[in-house]
Order: C-alpha cells, then structure tokens, then sequence
C-alpha cells in the first residue's frame, strides 16, 4: 500500500521536473525524488535486514543530500537560476513526459515479466522516471540540468533494480551505488571543465571540440 | 605424429625468439632460436614427405575441440617456410640489425618470429576458429612488418591498403568457414561424409577461391601486393612472396580437398584466371622500373601459374580423371617450392643492392656485376630459374603444367586449357625477358649514379642464405625426380584414389631433364675453364675497360646506355595505365626537353582507387550524424531505447504477418 503511494509520488515528481524551470526547484524535487526511492525498500515488507537498512540510508543520504549539495555548491558558484530556452519548451515537455508515462504503462502490461506481487507498479514507473531523465537531459540546456536529468534517469534504473532486491541485494546496492557515483563524477568534471574553459555552462560550446 | 611434434616445437621456438628479441641479450639468443626453430621444422616436414606419415593431435580449447594434424599437404608448404624462414632471420641480422634507429630492429624480429609461428599454426590447425585466428596473427604481424619503414609515407599507405585487403578476405573466408561448419556439422575439419549437397559445396569452393585469393594475389585481388612487397625490408618482402601468398594457395587446395565433389565449371574459370593473372604480372614486371616492385609482379605472374595447375587440378578430380588431377596439383606443388626457392633468393639479392645503393630504381643502378662479384654469382641462378630456363626447377615445374595442358587438350576439356597455353607460352617467353631487363640494366654495363658507383658486397650472413638458396635452384632441377614420390603423397591427399602416378609416369622424363641440365652445366664449365685457362694470350686489339654499350663513340657517356624504359619500350606500350609527359621536340636544333614515365596499376589505382573513393566522399554524409552536441547523442540513445519499446510491443503482431512464428 505505501510502496504503491511512493511510487506514485515518483512519477508526479517527474512532471514537477520537466515543468519546472528554476534550477534550485528541480534540484530539490530532483533530491525529494531520491528519498522516496531510498525510502521505497522499507515498505516492500521484506523486513528489515541490515542489507536494506543500509541500501534505504545509502540512497537517502547520497540522493537527497549529497549530490544535491553538490548541485547546490555548483549552482553557487556559477549563479545561475533559471534554465532559459530549453531546447524543448515546458509545455511541450510535460506533454511528452505523459505521452512517456502512457507509453510505459502500455508497454509494462505488454512485456513478459512476472504478474502479481508488490511490483504491479515498479515497472511502469521504472519506465516512464527513465524516459523522464532522459527528456531532461536531451531538452535542457544548462550542464547542471543535464545532470539532474541525469539523477532522474539513474533513479530509473534504480526502480528497476529494486525488483530484483529479494534475490540478490548486494548486487544490486553495488551495481547502483558504482552507477551513481560514476554519473556523478563524470558529469561533474564536464561542468567544471566547462565552466573553466568556456566561462559558461552552456552545453552548446562544446560542440566546438568536435573532431 | 613426430614429424607433428618437431613442427611445432619448431614454431614454439620461432616464438620464443620472438619474444628473445624484445629482451636484453636478444640477438646472440633469438638468431639460434630461430634457426634451431626452423631447422626442427624442415626436419618435420620432411620427415611427413619422406615417410608419408600423418600425424594428429586433438585436444581442447576454451571448451572449443580443436585438432592440430599434419599431412603431406601441410608438409609440402611447411618445408618452404621454415627453410625461407630461417634464411631469412639469417639474412636479416646483418640486414636489419638490431640496433637500428628508432627501435624497428626489435620490432621486426619479434613480428618475423610472430609471423613464421602463426604461419606454422595455420599450416598445421585442422578447425575452423583457431584457423581464422592463426590467420588473422599472420595477417596482422605482415601488416607491422610492412609498415616497418613507417617513416615513408608511401609504405605507411601500401601497408594500410594491404590490411585492407587482408581483411576483405579474412570476412569472405569467415563466411566460407561458417558454410563449411554447416556442412561438416561441427568446427572440425574432416572430409565431408553424408548426402550430397551440390549448392552448399559451390557455395563453399567459389567463396574459398575469393577469399584465399586475396591473399595469393590473383587478379583483381592482387592491388595490395607491389607496393606492400616493395615497400617491407628485404627479408620479409621474401617470406611473404615465397610463403605468405601460398598461404591462399595451400587455403584453397586444402579446403577443396574436403569437398566430396568438385563442380566441372569451377577448375576451368580457375584455369583462366590464373592464366589472366600470370598474363598481367609478367606485363607489369616488364614494364616496372622499380626493381623490387618488377619482382613483385613476377610474383603475382607465378601464383596466377601456379593457379592454373589449381584449376587443371581440380577439373581432374571433377571429371574423375586421376591422370590429370595428378599432374594438375603436381605441377602446382612444384611451383610452389620453385617459386619458394627462387623469389626467396630474388628478394635477398635486391635486398644486397638496395643494402648497397639505397635505391629501388633501375634507372640508377647499372654495372653492378663488376663492383658486386659475389652477389652476381649467387643471384644468377636465380635470374635463370625465375625465366623458368633449364636446368633450373622452375623450368621442370612449368614442363609438367605443360604436360597437364595438353592432356586436358588431348581429352577436350576444360575447353580453357587451350586458352590457358598459349598464355603460358607467352608468359614464360616474357618472365625471360622481364628478369633480362633485371639483371642487364642492374648488373651489367656502366653505373648509372655515384650511388652504383660505390656498391660493394654485403657482409657473409646475406650471402650465406643466397648460396644456399641458389644451390637449391639448381638441384630442385637437376634432382626433380627424386621428389616426385613425396609430391605423389601430396596428391593423394588432394585427390584421394590417386596414388603414384606421377613417380610412374613422370620419372623417366625427369631424370631424363636432370641429366641433360647435369651434362649441359659440365660442359659449359669444361668450356669456362678452357677459355680461361692459364696461359692464353689475350687479345692485344681490345681496348681495355671500354664501357658497355660504348659503340665504338670517341666520348660514350653512360646515358647512351639502353635504360630500363627503353629495354621495355616495345611490349610496355601496350599497357592501360601508363602515362608519358614528353615535350615534343621541334626545330632543327631543339632545345632541351624532358620525358616523364608513370606506370600505375591498372586495376588498383586506376580502377579500384577512384571508386572507393567516391564511396569513402559518399559516405562522409554519415558525419552529420555527428554534430558535437552531447544532447544530440542522448536523443540517440532515447530513440533507440523506444525503438525496442516499440519492436517490443510491435513484435507479437508483425512476426505473424511476415510468416514466422513468435
């Protein structure tokens, strides 16, 4: 029941962010988005072994804190609020992220996976946050956008991996957490070697390293 | 089964040197590896010839069966590349030495050892993968050891369009060799039992002769070849035309071998194209001015020679006429050794002058015999063998591709033998004139350039391989009849069912051949020694040290001298990509002009070249695929996702639609 209310907590959290257009905003519905899923595996009545303990506490402190006070020491140094002219307007991004969540609801119904069990919701939930990220990385413009983009398509990923955490959870706690940190790193050396090498953090300017 | 371990202690050996040569102490410990490695081979070899035995070895790989066996056929081709192998490491020390600039010695060394050891495993693998990856081994250490001299810019291009080629082939053979697991119903190779399957077996031999021909260098496939023989060090330029390309030839006996039954029509096209090859090498090599690239055309014409004893081969065993598939591949596998033996020795003695000169243009070179005595001496018998003359082997080897011409005339088919003989003919005839251009314009009348000017001798580890190369020339003629019994295993094992015929039948006429060559050397060199014997008076009226071509002119100048171009000028003309730039000369009194003379390759430059690169301008459209803007390569990846969405959710009612069930 309460997995049920998260999940759908989630896939309105993803409308929140391909609608809104201030970048604080979408970092705190972005880190928001994080603790509901690192809250998600308490509530699939699985009990409360010290691997899913520590794989709620390890998501709920690296979503929503650490990587959003990343964003946040990033967002202070380069002064940027507001994500102007985005390559796809909101509006016209909310009404592909609906067409998305439609999509993935169809297409869940319509894969072979097993029926029944607390996990009717995870897959077309799963879906339509990884269409959402990657709406956000395509269509958005500012490096620290994409990287939120980027966060939302990992929390994707990550619902998917949570079906698979009765059988083998460490696995996928590593998996998730090398994910995270790998995204995280790279996207965060493309910021700071944008910003210092073109003084801005408009992802246009790197087109000029084309071969 | 010991002839099968001493090959492959041989080839573990070739690559223990290899890797010797990357070491410290190197050279004083990979050299005798290297010989050690290849003398072990030419005992395994020959003692599979000699014997007869077969030896197998089965085992598994990664979970992978795999067999590694050795048979006549594989000896018969083992035997030219140890013995080519180890004269070259040989040759190459004082040629190459180690330590030389920007490190190519060590290079060379380990990727030569890399090659002779990969050559060795594909010589001796009986499995389809294992196959292809001891190919693709051989392939790629050719490619490094080509681009040896990376610092020219034209060996860095004739090496990368070589793996190009190599690797054009390698995908056809790829293909051939999934046909060929189909059919075998398993990686192994073995002779193909079960029901007949006509298609899948023309399937298999046509892709065979594609894909290996890439590799022998028949035309068209042979664009890849003069320049990238040219271009490597001397050595390897050897090993390559002397083993490498039989690589394709031993490729396409050996898998037609497995083949129950061969198509008629299949050994006749061969027939032709070989002939067509032969026709077109012999042409290029007359007109070429650079001497390595004349010697690799020279060995483009002896695989297409070569291919026609293919193609007779294969029509014998078609039409189920033993006689003929006996002299067919015999005359092939003789080819194979001759040509071995001489091209080995061709490219060591141009390596001398090219050591000597640093030049591979004819047009410089000239009067060498007098300034290089000893190389001269080693080199002629080579001139002599390559004009397929007597007494020498190559002559013996086109004899009995002649004797299989005219019996498969005598029998009326394949109907091409009577195309196929008198391009032979015309190919022997000009070969002689091709290498008279060789050896005249290089060795003979006056240097041509200070650089010929100051030739000398190369040191005795170059001269030593082609003392014994030539020796080889020689008794590969004289003795010709002593391998017949060996050649007759080969064959068997080509054309089962034929066993002996050629020793039976063939061994008159060629002890015959080897008596008159032996008769005609002893009385040539009676009559040597007789003209100089001690004490004759020479002749007071000879003007001493008068130049070659000097015609009696009161100041001859060496440029009076017949030039390679003009050696060539009457048969070269007919040739489709050469062009001439010449001012024409006007006025009674003209003033000074200049000639020009570009030969290229007809099929290579100037057919293939300008539509690949229409193709490569084509497709250069692709980059616009590539803007540079990261949220353009996301996108990608978001519209190949929902691609699999779709077919995913598209799947359970368009499969039915298309016939297939889901």
């Amino acid at each position: 029941m309460i997995h049920d209310i998260l999940i759908t907590l989630t896939v309105l959290t993803n409308f929140t962010l391909v609608a809104t257009s201030r970048v604080n905003k979408s970092i705190q519905v972005a880190a928001f988005q994080g603790v509901l899923l690192g809250l998600l595996p308490l509530t699939l009545g699985l009990g409360f072994h010290i691997h899913i303990l520590l794989m709620a506490v390890a998501a709920v402190v690296v979503k929503g804190w650490f990587i959003p006070f990343l964003l946040r020491r990033a967002l202070a140094k380069v002064h940027i609020h507001r994500e102007v002219h985005p390559y796809i307007g909101y509006t016209v991004s909310l009404m592909l992220c609906a067409l998305g969540t439609g999509m993935s609801i169809v297409l869940a119904h319509n894969l072979p996976l097993k029926p029944g069990g607390p996990f009717a919701l995870f897959v077309p939930a799963a879906l339509a946050t990884l269409f959402t990220g990657f709406l956000l990385l395509v269509s958005r413009r500012k490096a620290i956008t994409q990287v939120v983009g980027y966060l939302v398509l990992e929390n994707g990923i990550y619902l998917f991996g949570l079906m698979l955490i009765g059988d083998m959870p460490l696995l996928v706690e590593t998996g998730i957490l090398l994910d995270l940190f790998v995204g995280i790193f790279v996207m965060g050396i493309v910021i700071n070697h944008i910003s210092v090498a073109f003084d801005s953090m408009d992802t246009r300017q790197l087109a000029e390293l084309k071969d | 089964m010991l002839a099968l371990y001493f090959v492959l202690l041989g080839a573990a050996l070739w690559l223990g040197s290899g890797f010797a040569a990357l070491g410290r102490p190197s050279e004083r410990t990979a050299l005798p590896l290297s010989l050690l490695g290849s003398l072990l081979g030419v005992v395994g070899a020959v003692l599979c010839l000699v014997q007869g035995g077969a030896g197998s070895l089965d085992f598994h790989f990664a979970g992978f069966p795999a067999r590694l066996a050795i048979d006549a056929l594989s000896a018969a081709f083992l035997l030219p590349l140890h013995l080519v192998a180890g004269l070259g490491a040989l040759y190459g020390s004082s040629y190459w030495p180690l330590d030389s600039p920007k490190g190519t010695g060590r290079s060379l060394r380990f990727f030569f050892a890399l090659l002779v050891a990969a050559m060795s495993l594909v010589f001796l693998t009986r499995q389809g993968i294992f196959f292809l990856l001891a190919w693709e081994v051989m392939a790629v250490s050719a490619f490094f050891l080509i681009s040896t001299n990376h610092e020219d810019a034209s060996v860095r291009r004739a090496a990368w369009v070589y793996l190009v080629a190599t690797h054009m082939g390698t995908l056809i053979l790829t293909a051939m060799l999934i046909l060929l697991a189909r059919r075998c119903g398993g990686w192994l190779w073995g002779p193909i039992l079960g029901a007949a399957a006509p298609k899948l077996d023309v399937a298999i031999l046509v892709l065979a002769i594609l894909g290996f021909g890439f590799k022998a260098g028949w035309i068209p496939f042979h664009f890849w070849l003069p320049a990238a023989h040219a271009g490597a060090p001397s050595h390897v330029s050897a090993i390559l035309s002397a083993v490498m390309l039989k690589t394709g030839i031993y490729g396409v006996l050996r898998i037609s071998g497995f083949l129950p039954r061969i198509p008629i029509g299949v050994g006749g096209v061969l027939l032709l194209l070989g002939a067509a090859t032969a026709l077109y090498g012999v042409f290029y090599a007359l007109a070429e001015r650079d001497f390595k690239r004349l010697l690799a055309y020279s060995s483009i014409e002896n695989l297409g020679v070569i291919g026609m004893g293919i193609g007779l081969g294969l029509t014998g065993r078609a039409t189920h006429d033993s006689w003929l598939a006996a002299l067919g591949f015999g005359a092939a596998l003789l080819h194979v050794w001759n040509h071995a033996a001489f091209k080995s020795l061709l490219f060591f003695g141009a390596g001398s002058v090219l050591h000597a000169t640093g030049t591979r243009d004819m047009e410089v070179l000239g009067g060498l015999a007098s300034r290089m005595p000893r190389t001269v001496r080693m080199l002629f018998p080579g001139v002599l063998a390559v004009a397929a003359l007597p007494p020498f082997g190559a002559f013996v080897s086109e004899w009995v591709l002649y004797r299989g011409l005219f019996a498969a005339l005598m029998r009326g088919y394949p109907w091409t033998a009577g195309l196929a003989l008198p391009a032979l003919a015309l190919v022997g005839g000009l070969a002689a004139v091709a290498f008279a251009k060789f050896f005249g314009i290089i060795f003979l009348g006056s240097p041509r350039s200070a650089a010929a000017e100051k030739a000398h001798d190369p040191h005795l580890p170059m001269l030593i391989p082609m003392g014994i190369l030539a020796v080889l020339c020689l008794a590969l003629g004289l003795g010709s009849a002593w391998l017949l019994p060996g050649l007759d295993r080969v064959v068997v094992v080509l054309a089962p069912g034929v066993s002996g015929q050629l020793a039976a039948s063939l061994g008159f006429e060629l002890r015959m051949i080897g008596g008159f060559g032996g008769a005609l050397i002893l009385v040539g060199g009676l009559a040597w020694l007789w003209v100089g014997r001690p004490g004759k008076r020479k002749n007071p009226q000879l003007a001493p040290n008068q130049p070659t071509w000097g015609c009696g002119y009161s100041a001859p100048s060496v440029r009076m001298q017949y030039s390679a171009e003009s050696f060539s000028e009457g048969w070269a003309n007919l040739l489709p990509g050469r062009r001439i730039r010449m001012r024409r000369l006007k006025a009674i009194f003209p003033t000074p002009s200049t000639f020009h003379l570009e030969l290229s390759d007809s099929v290579g430059l100037g057919f293939l070249e300008p539509r690949v690169e229409r193709l490569a301008n084509r497709a250069l459209w692709f980059r616009r695929l590539q803007p540079g803007f990261l949220t353009i390569y996301l996108l990608y990846v978001l519209l190949a996702l929902l691609g699999v969405f779709l077919w995913m959710l598209a799947r359970p009612w368009l499969l039915p639609l298309l016939g297939w069930s889901a």
